[in-house]
């Protein structure tokens, strides 16, 4: 399994763990945006700590499912980019254009903070972290 | 030893590995001795995984056979001597000969001949960094160019002045064909040996048979420093980039430095993929005069970009909305140069030197 979409109450989070490919990534996006509609989702939480590159298809792929999930009323915060991924996508001259948390706690208060009516439990992201290693 | 068991995953790895019963036909049908049958096609096998990725695809069964045919033969020489020798006792590995000194002056006959026959410009720039230990940046700046255009330069004159040097020792070839077949075994270029039906030369051709090993043996020990992946899927991509990360590393670079490179490969084996399908990409370390640095070249045989001013171009639409391809890889590396014919394909070489 390369990549995992859980449900956690309105939140999605979708963790890729390992090297994508385009056609994966595109796949991904697929995927993402059809468990957005099954679950009539809010917020969601895009983990790429084990992306090793975001070249210029991977941050356009991930810009697209941002803005494609806004369309659906979700919204979308990406987590965990490595700071050498960062530091090449500047180099190279891409807007990301999406908005980025440290880790998938701060991602998560940042969720909260924006979607109301929601509040997520501590012991979730207990949960969470340890699916995530 | 090699076994199937001892290599990896690697498609061209498996399908020399498959060889072997062919191999051992070709090779029992000559050899007797069972042990010496094992023997030779261990052999076979091992110099085959050492040029594995200097051969294109469809030479790999035609140059096993005639390596195999070499090892052959070579034996029957080294037992046949054996037998010449058995009354003096004598060590028959003695590098002393009588004709040790004409063999000398025979091979600074074929080095010159040889260096004759190399481009004016060509011999200048070979002879400046090998004899002179110029550096490819001293170089590049004389000649108005890029230290890796330079570097890839030396390595096409280095291909040419060893077949040259081998026809003047060995006397010229019997066929046209000949002279440009061992030119691309020799330079490791896929795509010229695929042009040229090489593997097909090979078998045919008895001379370009005999010729063929010395001339990868050289370059096989030249080249440790380099990878080289074939690129037609979108699963390339990332195993073209994993593979230059790692080559980045060996080299010396950090972390970010090596990211920013596995980007630059992604992007233009990327390219590849979409527009020619079928490619490669070559990962190198380069050092020159206490500088260490990677020199990387992604070829194709595609259609070829008509408008390269076009294709560099910021924001210029290649796919899905975003042309960051070309220019991208352009940003991220130090050095960056496109060749590129249409209907004959694209070459882009970069490179990117290590700071310290
Ligand atoms: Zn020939």
């Amino acid at each position: 399994m390369f990549v995992s979409i859980l449900q956690q109450g309105d939140f999605l989070i979708a963790s890729i763990h390992a090297a994508l490919d385009d056609s994966e990534l595109m796949r991904f996006q697929k995927d993402v945006m059809a468990e957005i509609a099954n679950h009539r989702a809010k917020g969601v939480i895009i983990d790429v700590a084990a992306l090793d590159v975001l070249d210029s298809f991977g941050s356009w792929s991930l810009r697209n499912l941002v803005h494609m999930a806004r369309l659906r009323g979700a919204t979308t915060v990406i987590v965990g980019i490595q700071p050498e991924v960062a530091f090449s996508i500047v180099e190279l001259g891409m807007e990301l254009d999406v908005t980025t948390a440290l880790d998938l706690e701060n991602g998560l208060e940042y969720l909260e903070s924006v979607t109301t009516g929601h509040r997520a439990g501590k012991s979730m992201l207990g949960v969470l972290g340890s699916h995530d290693t | 030893m090699i076994s199937p068991g001892d290599v990896g995953g690697d498609p061209l790895t498996e399908e020399i590995v498959e060889l072997t019963g062919l191999l051992r036909r070709v090779v029992g049908r000559r050899v007797r001795d069972r042990e010496a049958v094992d023997d030779i096609v261990q052999e076979t096998l091992a110099r085959l995984l050492a040029a594995r990725t200097r051969l294109d695809g469809r030479a790999i069964g035609p140059y096993a056979i005639v390596t195999a045919r070499n090892l052959v033969k070579s034996q029957w020489q080294r037992a046949d001597v054996g037998k010449r020798h058995e009354h003096r006792l004598a060590d028959t590995r003695d590098p002393v000969r009588p004709d040790e000194p004409l063999l000398e002056q025979e091979e600074a006959e074929a080095i010159r001949i040889a260096l004759d026959r190399l481009a004016p410009r060509e011999r200048d720039v070979l002879v400046a960094h090998v004899v002179e230990g110029r550096d490819t940046g001293s170089l590049a700046d004389d000649l108005a160019s890029t230290p890796g255009a330079v570097a890839a330069q030396l390595g096409r004159s280095r291909a040419k002045l060893r077949v040259e040097y081998i026809l003047a020792l060995e006397g010229e070839p019997p066929t046209r064909q000949c002279r440009p077949v061992l030119l691309s075994l020799s330079a490791g270029d896929r795509r010229r040996q695929g042009e040229l039906d090489a593997g097909y030369h090979l078998l045919d051709c008895d001379f370009c048979a005999s010729m063929s090993e010395p001339l990868f043996d050289r370059r096989a020990k030249a080249t440790a420093d380099e990878v080289r992946i074939p690129v037609t899927v979108d699963a390339d991509v990332v195993v073209a980039r994993q593979r230059g990360r790692e080559v980045a590393v060996q080299a010396g670079f950090s972390a970010t430095e090596a990211t920013v490179i596995a980007t630059a490969i992604s992007e233009i084996s990327r390219n590849i993929v979409r527009f020619a399908r079928r490619g490669e990409v070559t990962v190198t370390i380069l050092t020159d005069d206490g500088a260490s640095g990677v020199l990387v070249v992604a070829q194709d045989a595609g259609p070829g970009i008509p408008d390269i001013d076009l294709a560099l171009q910021e924001g210029h639409t290649t796919y899905g909305g975003l042309g960051l391809g070309l220019p991208g890889s352009r940003r991220l590396m130090d050095e960056f140069e496109i060749s590129s014919e249409v209907g004959r394909g694209t070459t882009v070489t970069m490179t990117k030197w290590h700071r310290r």
